[in-house]
């Protein structure tokens, strides 16, 4: 027999039993949907987590700290300590995956514009961190500059003060009146002199106060002041134009804030806060960070945050699964309870057709195409049906409310669509593979006597 | 002229067992059917007819002796291969006449040959032929419910004659009609074993009806007792064909 014709009879067969037909489908609706929107729901919470965790920073960035950079390690004083240097900065280069290593130098300083200023922290890195960074305004500084330019975090805005009064952004709720791009900067990098002239020593000779730069701003940070990310508050320059700069501002004192020697003279060369290590692929990001704590280093990445919570999310999503998989189950037992019934009333005419020479595995597929048909139509109408109960729960009940995070709770991605299509149909054609064996099997003598 | 025998049965029995007992429908049954036959097997209920052509249509399995269909062995035949026999040699005519009653009359007509695979333009072509030389070629899309039971049993003869089978196999064909009805259908299959060269072998428990077979093998207990021959031309035929088709 032909399968268009099996087909046609199959579907005719369903189209006679119309009301049966739609409440078996029905259950195959309800049993699709809420599998669709409980992995929806896994789907989306799992995405929400990722989605946080990389606005918290880059998901393929490893940040790399020394210990004895904090003096911890200083009670063994046998061990020279592992600064990060240059030649740190070159080994960790060379290591697999890694695309890019960036220093980073942090010194504290307070920007002036007018009555505000503002304590902030000055990052000196590398370009490759630089390009890193999403830009709302300007352009990067690059280390072929021959000045030193600034980029701004877009919420430093908030970190002004008023010199006069005293008040800032979070005591009078107003946002002071500072122009980062357009208006000049002042920069102050000697903060011992600053403090020590602001507030003189009691009995100290009036110390002058340190010397202003003023430093061009080149870009500001994507978003308002209300958009945090992880680049929001800080200052960040290249490094090797920092350097120049603090060279040139403190000639041969120690450099504020720098390791010094047992005799407490300044160091000859220059000692990183840390490193920032980029990676090719988030694959990888595991196995570098890991290479890293062998070289004797402290490594931290997003990724052991993000794996943890992946974990916990796929647990989630399969307890999801499974509430939803409970409904496609009984709707399953439906669907055999209808074939079954089907078979019963149909005995006599399977037996005809069997008399007349249907073949045994035509009359199984023509149940079987039922079933399958039945799964199918279910599956089709569940998956509209999922995608509008998706839309009400974002809806009403988004990602915000719930979990305080931006964004959708119920994703749906088109592989979830046809992953449920196709489930259906299996489901249908599983459920009716029994009734379908037992119509093939009836004697078709037994079926033609029953009159 | 030569006659080709195309059912040779040999020594046929069939035990059923009814709890203890042993009940013999078939007690040793020899015959033999020729080609272009139309042949009655007479018997009051339960003296094992039916069982008889059920197992010359290969419904059943004997349970001893020989049958042989077209120089073919079917007693050992698997489930499979017996539907396969009835598909590709068999024609069928019920008492309940059996039409789908999902299907309109030519679609009845054309499933057996739906079985065979053939194509849906090329069968309902052929099944239009049988439909019109039966007399029912104006019910086509009449829907099995809508018929009376004369014309459902001529829709269920073309549906026989479809398969051009090399024999049709009859159970009571008349048994669900009034008398009228049932010389036009007799005369019917009368008319097609002679213009169609079919081989035709009906069961019925009337001796009338059988008075019109070429052939009468009469059963009692499960025993042939009297094989005639010769036949009785239905009465009045060409009116009644006449009036059939006005």
């Amino acid at each position: 027999m032909k399968f268009r014709d099996l087909l046609i009879m199959s579907i005719n067969n369903l189209r006679r039993r119309k009301l049966r037909t739609v409440l078996t489908v029905l259950g195959v609706v309800i049993g699709t949907a809420s599998i669709v929107v409980m992995v929806s729901l896994g789907i989306g919470l799992n995405e929400l987590t990722v989605e946080q965790i990389a606005s918290y920073g880059s998901l393929t960035t490893i940040e790399v700290y020394s210990e004895s950079r904090w003096g911890f390690s200083s009670s063994d004083s046998k061990t020279e300590p592992n600064y990060i240097t240059d030649d740190v900065i070159k080994q960790l280069k060379r290591l697999p995956h890694v695309k890019g290593v960036s220093p980073v130098l942090s010194v504290n300083v307070l920007i002036k514009q007018g009555v505000y200023q503002a304590y902030a922290n000055m990052k000196g890195v590398s370009e490759e961190f630089l390009k890193e960074i999403p830009i709302g305004e300007g352009t990067l500084p690059s280390s072929r500059d021959k000045e030193l330019t600034m980029v701004l975090g877009n919420m430093l805005p908030t970190q002004f003060s008023n010199s006069k009064t005293g008040q800032g952004y979070w005591d009078s709720g107003k946002l002071p009146d500072v122009d980062l791009m357009n208006k000049p900067l002042y920069v102050i990098f000697d903060m011992d002199a600053y403090y020590s002239s602001r507030y003189p020593s009691e009995g100290g000779s009036a110390v002058k106060p340190p010397k202003k730069y003023m430093i061009p701003a080149a870009a500001l940070v994507e978003g308002g002041v209300d958009n945090w990310n992880s680049y929001s508050y800080d200052v960040y320059v290249e490094v090797g134009l920092l350097e120049e700069q603090l060279k040139r501002i403190f000639k041969k004192n120690p450099i504020p804030g720098q390791p010094t020697n047992k005799k407490g003279k300044a160091l000859s060369y220059l000692v990183y806060d840390s490193a920032q290590v980029f990676v090719d692929d988030m694959e990888h990001v595991t196995a570098v960070q890991a290479e890293i704590t062998n070289l004797g280093y402290q490594a931290s990445s997003n990724m052991e945050w993000l794996e943890q919570s992946k974990k916990q999310s796929q647990m989630v999503q399969a307890v999801l699964g499974g509430i939803g998989a409970v409904s496609l189950f009984v709707a399953a037992i439906g669907i055999a309870n209808t074939m079954m019934m089907s078979i019963y009333e149909r005995t006599k005419e399977i037996g005809v057709m069997k008399v007349l020479g249907c073949d045994m595995r035509n009359i199984r597929d023509m149940f079987l195409l039922e079933s399958g048909f039945i799964g199918f139509m279910g599956g089709v109408a569940g998956i509209l049906l999922s995608l509008l109960v998706s839309m009400v729960i974002n809806r009403f009940a988004g990602g915000q409310a719930l979990t305080g995070m931006a964004g959708d709770l119920s994703r749906i991605p088109l592989w979830l669509n046809l992953a449920a299509l196709g489930f259906a149909i299996f489901v249908g054609m599983a459920a009716g593979f029994l009734p379908a064996t037992r119509a093939m099997k009836l004697s078709p003598l037994a079926a033609i006597r029953n009159e | 002229m030569e006659r080709t025998p195309i059912i040779q049965v040999k020594n046929l029995y069939k035990i059923y067992r009814v709890g203890e007992t042993k009940v013999r429908a078939l007690n040793g049954v020899d015959f033999t059917l020729y080609k272009g036959e139309f042949c009655a097997i007479v018997g009051t209920s339960g003296s094992g007819k039916s069982t008889l052509l059920n197992m010359l249509a290969g419904l059943e399995k004997p349970t001893k002796g020989e049958i042989q269909i077209a120089g073919r062995h079917i007693e050992n035949l698997s489930e499979k291969e017996l539907v396969t026999f009835r598909r590709e040699k068999v024609g069928f005519i019920f008492q309940s006449y059996n039409l789908l009653n999902t299907m309109n009359a030519i679609e009845n007509v054309a499933l057996p040959l739906s079985f065979r695979g053939m194509g849906r333009k090329e069968r309902l072509a052929r099944a239009k032929k049988y439909m019109e030389l039966v007399g029912v070629g104006g019910q086509a899309k009449h829907m099995p419910n809508q018929m009376s039971g004369g014309q459902q049993q001529r829709v269920g003869i073309a549906r026989a004659l479809a398969v051009n089978p090399q024999i049709i196999f009859a159970d009571e064909p008349t048994g669900n009609l009034d008398s009228k009805t049932t010389m036009e259908v007799l005369k019917l299959m009368q008319k097609i074993v002679r213009e169609q060269k079919q081989t035709l072998v009906m069961v019925t428990h009337d001796n009338n009806l059988a008075a019109y077979a070429d052939r009468r093998i009469r059963i009692i207990d499960g025993k042939i007792v009297s094989i005639e021959e010769g036949a009785r031309e239905v009465l009045g035929g060409e009116d009644q064909e006449q009036r059939e088709e006005s």
